[in-house]
């Protein structure tokens, strides 16, 4: 029949296009990957580890270690408040209370990063006067990763098999006894999961900084407000929009930083996984 | 009543009826030539020979695990969706092979039908389900689609139960009327043979009479074969059966004769309930 | 034993600090509301619907002493808040995003799931998942160098010889900088969300769906689009509706590639568009040096529109969501 020869080259002819679109896509995607590489690996000099930005030149020692000291403190609170609301969520709450808080969290991850940036520009660093600062750039970054560090222990620990609970507390096991002694252990992968995504997320943010963290030339001076810390993301942004080859090579070398950052994180998020598997796997 | 399905609009077949072919009393509808399926290097089925007649309903029964389901779905190349997954020996619809080079297995599944094990509706409309195949052939005339649909639907017992829900999900319906459904979707096609796995494995005695009934109507029109796991069920309902065990074919006859008198010694085990 | 009453002595503890830190995260998001509402209110008085409707942003005369008073509230003279530029181009990039990306995420998802061999697809699913994690600006730097250049350079004139007849293309391409760069670059990186949501959805399905296709004669292009997809696109859409409140509110990448467009609409795709993230971030210099402060208000008015733009996108999203798991119970 007519109409069959014509499904079958359809057929034939969206999976071609199908396969190509995949094609396509991959070829883009290391077209990123290459051009990062290629322009962004020969500018990591030595130097670039051990002297600060100055003008449009310099080093990135500054901005490495702001974006390490800024993602560090974002992840300490986001590891205290996501994992404590976590468990509020699963072990405490009500489930009315569960279902709200559930989905404000998902809002909260809908929310674009500039906004919260320039809510924390306006209640932080202006409305309290602490200027651009560690602790404002650590707030948003808190904010931003919040909902995945959230939502990941949530499915951590809700996937704790009831009957493991039920054996702690039938042996006269206490909640918190059982939260830390068997819920927890068992939750760790998925959390561990969550914060290294997470890291991956904060690692790459640069709109929510803006507004909080500034920029600074020099070294990130540890004072948690009136001191801005400069990161990477914002020398690329910045220096490949000036005219000179020092500029770009400055972008280029960080954005080759911020990728390499990511792929370890990716990297060290895939091995844990493995490892906690395996792990609890052998019991 | 029920109306000898409609056989104008049939599409041309790839394959032809073979002229050379013996004209016995009953045509044989489907023969099977020394078949063997393998999953990757483990033989699921060992050189299985048999005949189908036409308009008859053949069961096919065995412990599980003994391939009956693997060689229902050789017979209509469901086994090319696997990659691992290699069919040897040949399969003559009409007399002629349909692993043949070049024969479209996509003509074949819509000449040969098939029954899953559970209810498989699409998440549409009882009417969108049961008109499936022919849009997918390219009917696209409504009032041309409700004719099939209600003859497909009455010819599967189900329109008096569905007539006025043609609109709402089929996933409302309940598991017997899916079934059924599903028998009326297979039917919309105009298949020749319809391959039932299992079909009433999921449902309850009621539903599962009633799939029973249907399959007895059925036979008037189609050649029915059917992978179940009741050899109540067998007796019942089949003209044929043929008995697997561990992937071979130990025996083939008329229900009467396999269940009263089998000839092997492992068969009479089964059926006496010797095996689990 | 003293381990274990230690334990139990901290057990109201740890449901009250949780508790703290579980209202505190669920409270975020009406902190924000409520605090860029509050700082954004004498805008709002100020720019009535103008910040909706108006064509034209300037801070007004930052070295006359003259100033402009409207309800009550003080602005540098000549001073104009109108945002429908940046909330027009917000919402065309981000359209134009999903325009690419909807259709091009389908045919990946089904690609993946269909056609990579099954040893690859851990490998394919790495790749997606890197995809999702390049940051913004890196994507914005490749547009900048490699994108933008090729819009202009080569796509442009190319449009403009032989697609001119195309109303949308038709007209002046410049230099790449724009609607269609800011656009393809949002659809690259929205692509991850839908294209990982959608084959974990087609890979949810159970089998037979596929199956009760082909063996009813169908292609295996109809057993994915007209069987698998429709039981799908509940979860799909609920992707879809995730990724264009990612695109409504990316910034950097848009911002490195949009042109930065003010007081003016594109004519076409190829020419500039501002949109309200990238305008908050770009306007931050001259907003600081607005005496009066409304520029900054101003800018937090923009925030807060985006804001309900986006709450309005995800909300829907997760009630599609909720619906889509609901069906498939």
């Amino acid at each position: 029949m007519r109409h069959q020869r014509i499904s079958r080259l359809a057929s034939r002819a969206w999976w071609s296009v199908s396969v190509l679109a995949l094609a396509g896509v991959l070829v883009v995607l290391f077209g990123i990957f290459w051009f990062v590489a290629v322009r962004g690996v020969p500018a990591l000099r030595p130097a670039l580890f051990t002297t600060v930005t100055s003008g449009v030149a310099g080093g990135l020692e500054n901005a490495i270690a702001g974006t390490l000291l800024l993602v560090g403190a974002g992840l300490v609170l986001v590891t205290l408040v996501g994992i404590g609301t976590a468990i509020w969520i699963v072990e405490y709450a009500p489930p009315r209370a569960q279902d709200v808080s559930r989905f404000l969290i998902d809002v909260l991850a809908g929310v674009p990063s500039i906004v919260v940036g320039y809510f924390l520009y306006v209640v932080l660093v202006e409305g309290l006067g602490w200027g651009f600062s560690l602790v404002a750039g650590a707030f948003a970054l808190t904010i931003v990763m919040l909902p995945y560090v959230v939502r990941s222990s949530d499915l951590a620990l809700s996937g704790v098999p009831q009957a493991l609970r039920e054996g702690a507390f039938a042996l006269g096991a206490r909640r918190a006894t059982v939260l830390f002694g068997v819920a927890i252990p068992w939750a760790i992968p998925g959390m561990l999961t969550g914060l290294l995504v997470a890291t991956g997320i904060g690692l790459g943010e640069t709109a929510p900084l803006i507004y909080t963290a500034g920029w600074s030339n020099f070294m990130p001076s540890l004072a948690p407000t009136h001191s801005p810390v400069g990161y990477l993301t914002y020398v690329v942004w910045t220096f490949i929009s000036q005219p000179f080859p020092q500029a770009h090579a400055l972008a280029y070398a960080a954005a080759a930083l911020l990728m390499i950052f990511i792929f370890l994180t990716n990297l060290v998020s895939r091995s844990a996984v493995e490892y906690w598997s395996a792990r609890s796997r052998r019991g | 009543m029920l109306q000898a399905p409609d056989r104008e609009d049939q599409p041309l077949m790839y394959v032809t009826t073979t002229k050379n072919a013996p004209e016995p009393s009953v045509a044989t509808k489907l023969q099977i030539e020394r078949l063997s399926v393998f999953y990757g290097s483990f033989q699921a089925i060992r050189d299985a020979s048999l005949e189908v007649p036409e308009n008859c309903v053949m069961s096919l029964i065995g412990p599980s695990g003994c391939g009956k389901s693997t060689f229902i779905r050789a017979v209509n190349r469901m086994h090319d969706l696997s990659p691992d997954v290699r069919v040897e020996g040949k399969v003559l619809l009409d007399g002629a092979n349909i692993y043949a080079p070049g024969v479209d297995p996509v003509t074949i599944r819509h000449r040969i039908g098939m029954v899953f094990q559970r209810p498989n509706p699409f998440p549409k409309t009882v009417f969108e389900n049961v008109v499936y195949g022919p849009r997918i052939h390219g009917i696209g005339n409504r009032k041309k689609l409700m004719e099939i649909a209600e003859r497909s639907l009455r010819h599967a017992a189900l329109w008096d139960e569905v007539k006025d829900r043609l609109d709402k999900s089929a996933l409302d319906l309940s598991g017997g009327q899916q079934q059924r459904m599903c028998i009326a979707r297979v039917l919309a096609v105009e298949p020749e043979v319809i391959l039932m796995d299992e079909p009433a494995s999921a449902l309850d005695p009621i539903a599962t009479s009633k799939i029973e009934d249907l399959i007895g109507e059925l036979q008037r029109f189609y050649t029915v074969v059917i992978v179940t796991h009741s050899m109540q069920q067998a007796a019942r309902i089949s003209d044929y059966t043929a008995f697997f065990l561990m992937g071979e074919l130990i025996e083939i006859g008329t229900t009467t004769e396999v269940f009263t008198k089998p000839k092997d010694k492992r068969t009479e085990d089964y059926i006496t309930g010797r095996y689990g | 034993m003293n381990n274990l009453t230690q334990r139990a002595r901290m057990q109201p503890v740890l449901g009250v600090g949780t508790g703290i830190a579980a209202f505190a995260s669920a409270a975020i998001v009406f902190l924000i509301l409520i605090f860029l509402l509050v700082f954004a209110w004498p805008a709002i008085r100020f720019n009535g619907s103008g910040i909706l409707t108006g064509v034209i942003w300037n801070i007004g005369n930052q070295y006359g002493s003259s100033t402009v008073t409207h309800n009550g509230v003080t602005a540098q003279a000549g001073a104009s808040f109108g945002g429908l530029v940046f909330v027009f181009g917000t919402i065309a990039t981000s359209a134009l995003a999903m325009v690419i990306a909807v259709p091009l995420s389908f045919l990946v998802a089904v690609a993946l799931v269909y056609r990579v061999p099954r040893k690859l697809q851990p490998l394919a699913n790495t790749l997606v998942e890197l995809m999702a994690g390049v940051p913004s600006v890196v994507y914005g730097l490749w547009g900048i160098v490699v994108l933008v250049p090729w819009v202009g350079n080569q796509l442009g004139p190319f449009a403009q010889a032989h697609l001119s007849w195309v109303p949308l293309v038709r007209g002046e391409t410049g230099s790449g900088n724009g609607l269609l760069a800011a656009g393809i670059i949002l659809a690259l990186m929205v692509l991850p969300i839908m294209v990982a949501t959608l084959r974990d959805v087609i890979l949810a399905q159970p089998p037979t769906i596929f199956e009760a296709s082909m063996a009813l004669g169908s292609t295996t292009w109809q057993a994915v689009t007209r069987a698998v997809f429709p039981s799908v696109r509940k979860g799909f859409l609920a992707a879809v509706l995730v990724a264009l409140g990612r695109a409504l509110g990316e910034t950097m990448a848009v911002l490195m590639v949009c042109g930065a467009a003010i007081n003016q609409f594109p004519s076409n795709i190829f020419q500039a568009v501002n949109t309200i993230a990238a305008v908050i971030v770009s306007q931050l210099d001259s907003a600081l040096t607005d005496a009066s402060g409304m520029a900054q208000r101003s800018l937090a008015e923009l925030a807060l529109v985006l804001f309900l733009i986006t709450l309005v996108v995800n909300v829907v999203a997760r009630l599609t969501l909720r619906g889509a798991d609901r069906s498939a119970q």
